[in-house]
């Protein structure tokens, strides 16, 4: 993941917040179900922020004194769903 | 505690216009006359999402005939369900797609038999696979998710490299590569789908090496024959642990294939809330748990992992649903299989003809 790199759900997977499990996230045949900062990392990827951007968000949002630490936090997160083809890279 | 289902199939119809010759309908059907309206089944899928549901997938039979598929996608997706169409996609054009997408579908998954039209076609008893082509085209540009769901045995597996490149060419998110399953009219044509041990070792390996080709690019699933594993398949994730089944009347199931077991009673979602079938009917606790289990199973320590395996399978070869799986290198049953495999590695390539699937009434 690299601070131009604009992700984005791939087709067919869909963020939900169901009112009694939470946030999950649909994808074909399967669900991830999402606690901590992933929710809103994903709601940021929305094809028109860029990586550092939506780091720059969530650092805000959680008034996180390391922002290093988030971004690569939020780069392990999305690498690992970008190899499953979850997340798509613009 | 009883678990929480996470799927819905909805067999929404049984009428198809294909005949493949492994269906996973049952060999008796349900007819047109009792197919039910988009309003129960809107209440329905209502019901679903309560009782913890996320996913439905909309199938039959061909789901594109049923005269109310618009608002049934509509309904899904107002109760807050995942949408996913399993479809031959005949009778789907470009226009009657964009409304589906337009009502809410998430995701659609074309079925292929072959990489090439003549065996294609021979297996789906129509003339299928150019349409399906055509469609694959149009689906390449739309915004919702894509799955080729390819069904491979002894006389396609030869030609899996093709199917892998045909999904390529296409340019599917993820491919699922089915070995049939021997329920419903797969198993009056075993002996001509039943995989050589040869083709069976060529297709893992060569899976394996797809998969880690197109990683990032394509997903592909896999899906073995279980008559060749050494421990039977977690069908279903255990009976009535995940995933319902309702059939084009409104009967409720634990699996596509349960209509086999001949002393279960099916109750209805017209006549029967549906958290009480998933909780409460006698067919959904026939199973569920490890009450019912027979040696070698109790004690088994792979009994949390595989759950004793299939029921219907069980059913199938042994004549007892609540037999271990034959399939597992521990059941007694063991030899029914073992023999099947055995006819199968022996026999030349081409055996009886086809039994087609019958369209119900």
């Amino acid at each position: 993941m690299t601070a131009s790199n604009i992700p984005r759900l791939a087709r067919g997977c869909r963020l939900s917040e169901d009112p009694a499990q939470g946030w999950v996230l649909l994808i074909p045949e399967g669900v991830l179900r999402l606690s901590g900062p992933g929710p809103h990392i994903l709601q940021r990827c929305d094809g028109a922020r860029n990586f550092a951007g939506i780091v720059r968000e969530l650092g805000v949002a959680f008034a996180a004194p390391d922002l290093a630490l988030v971004e690569s936090e939020t780069a392990a997160f999305l690498d690992r769903l970008v190899a499953r083809r979850i997340v798509v890279l613009e | 505690m009883i678990p929480r289902p996470q799927a819905l199939i909805a067999e929404i119809t049984h009428r198809c216009p294909l005949h493949c010759v492994y269906c996973s309908n049952p060999l008796a059907m349900q007819p047109r006359s009792g197919e039910m309206p988009a309003d129960i089944w809107a209440r329905v899928f209502r019901e679903a999402a309560e009782l913890g549901v996320l996913h439905v997938h909309l199938t039959g039979g061909e789901p594109l005939l049923h005269p109310e598929l618009q608002e049934l996608v509509r309904a899904g997706r107002a109760a807050n369900l995942y949408v996913n169409l399993i479809t031959s996609g005949i009778g789907l054009n470009e226009q009657r797609l964009d409304a589906l997408i337009d009502a809410g579908l998430d995701h659609l998954q074309l079925s292929f038999q072959d990489s090439e039209e003549a065996p294609a076609n021979e297996i789906a008893g129509a003339r299928a696979h150019a349409r399906k082509l055509a469609l694959a085209e149009i689906l390449r540009a739309r915004r919702i998710g894509f799955t080729l769901n390819a069904v491979v045995h002894r006389q396609n597996l030869d030609r899996l490299d093709a199917i892998v490149a045909m999904a390529e060419r296409l340019g599917v998110d993820r491919l699922e590569i089915a070995n049939v399953q021997y329920y419903g009219w797969a198993i009056e044509n075993r002996e001509k789908l039943m995989p050589t041990r040869r083709q069976l070792d060529a297709c893992v390996a060569a899976v394996r090496a797809h998969q880690e080709r197109l990683k990032g690019r394509m997903r592909i699933d896999f899906v073995p024959p279980d008559y060749y594993a050494r421990y039977p398949k977690a069908c279903m994730g255990g009976w009535g642990q995940s995933l319902l089944l309702i059939d084009p009347a409104g009967f409720v199931l634990p699996c596509h294939a349960a209509g086999v077991i001949p002393d279960l009673i099916f109750d209805n979602v017209q006549s029967r809330l549906l958290r009480w079938i998933w909780e409460e009917s006698g067919a959904f606790q026939r199973f569920r748990g490890e009450d019912w289990m027979p040696d070698p199973c109790r004690t088994c320590d792979r009994r949390q992992e595989d759950f004793g395996g299939c029921r219907c399978q069980a059913m199938l070869l042994t004549g007892n649903a609540g037999a271990t799986d034959p399939v597992c290198s521990l059941a007694p049953g063991r030899q029914l299989v073992d023999a099947v495999i055995e006819r199968a590695n022996a026999a030349p390539l081409n055996a009886p003809a086809w039994v087609y699937r019958i369209d119900p009434a």
